[in-house]
């Protein structure tokens, strides 16, 4: 298998390049992830983040033949050769496939993903009705790889005041969850040309993501939420 | 009144949107289904109170729709705030000097 791996090390002064590798892929190699455990056997300069190998930590997520990917969910086979790998788009690279999610989780943090709700707790559990329960299908299953977020041209635009894709569809699991009561604050904060209003529906977002979600779907949501409010 | 203004200018460029397709179309059906409309029945259209009263509300929402678009692409593309400004001001200058520009022509229509 013929590959072409983005190589940068801050430390040696060098400017990034493309390193070729040619591995033989094992019977039991099905994902990608698994050649490059291999390449990383036989060049442990090789640096990338990868934890459960199963498409649920999201730590894998890169570029692969020019779409954004999780290594552990994308097949060898079928894969066009040289099979292309470079970190994430639009965020600063680290080192080799390992890109600095500061800003990321900075706007993952800013819209405050957890339920607010300052009324007396029950004596147990806040209960939904299977109906409210269903609202959140399709959004809490999001790994925040930042597959979608790293891919849309908005993002790259703006990264610093563009919340992004993965925030949107967060912030809109949190505005729809019926436990919640900030969602005259969080509607709010999102009411910005920026943080909300600079998503120009391009999808590349729900085309990319490895989970099948729709942040595209969920950013229409939030703005159907405003619109109704405003009204 | 915020400059950058998220839902109000969203649903501004749709609203407007909107109305510019209704004119628009209805535009062309006249065309379409009014056999010889040319010159004279255009002059008439824009010399009539009711015919100037839409061209003006359809080219107040053109420079609307415009206004929003262009301030879009500019939030995009260019981040310094001088080069900015600039071009933003260039933008609305452009536009309300053809807005005057219009309502000069159409009220020298009721002049004559």
């Amino acid at each position: 298998m013929h590959l072409q791996i983005y190589r940068y090390c801050p430390d040696n002064g060098l400017p990034p390049r493309m390193q070729e590798y040619r591995i033989e892929p094992e019977p039991g190699d099905r994902k990608l992830l698994d050649i490059l455990i291999r390449i990383k056997a036989v060049d442990d300069s090789l640096s990338f983040r990868r934890s459960c190998r199963e498409g649920i930590c999201g730590s894998d997520a890169m570029n692969i033949n020019g779409r954004n990917g999780l290594a552990c969910l994308t097949p060898i086979e079928g894969l066009h050769e040289p099979v292309v790998i470079r970190p994430l788009p639009g965020l600063p690279v680290v080192r080799d496939l390992v890109v600095d999610m500061t800003l990321f989780f900075a706007h993952y943090s800013a819209i405050k993903p957890y339920l607010i709700n300052t009324e007396p707790p029950p004596e147990r559990e806040r209960l939904q009705t299977p109906e409210q329960r269903e609202c959140l299908d399709g959004l809490y299953e999001c790994i925040l790889c930042a597959c979608c977020s790293t891919f849309c041209p908005s993002f790259w635009w703006n990264p610093d005041k563009f919340l992004g894709p993965a925030a949107l569809l967060q912030a809109y699991r949190f505005i729809v969850d019926s436990r919640d009561r900030a969602t005259a604050e969080r509607l709010d904060y999102l009411d910005d040309v920026y943080r909300l209003y600079r998503c120009r529906t391009i999808m590349n977002c729900t085309e990319v993501c490895p989970k099948g979600l729709s942040p595209s779907h969920a950013i229409e949501q939030i703005r159907q939420a405003l619109l109704v409010r405003s009204l | 009144m915020r400059l950058f203004s998220g839902q109000r200018a969203w649903l501004l460029q749709r609203l407007t949107a909107v109305l510019l397709l209704v004119a628009c179309l209805a535009g062309l059906a006249a065309l379409i289904f009014t056999p010889g409309f040319g010159y004279a029945q255009w002059k008439a259209f824009f010399s009539d109170g009711h015919g100037a009263t839409l061209t003006v509300v359809c080219y107040i929402a053109i420079c609307l729709h415009a206004w929003v678009g262009a301030r879009d692409i500019i939030l995009d593309y260019v981040p310094a705030t001088a080069p900015r400004l600039a071009l933003l001001s260039l933008v609305a200058v452009l536009l309300l000097a053809t807005s005057v520009r219009l309502a000069l022509l159409l009220a020298a229509q009721f002049m004559r």
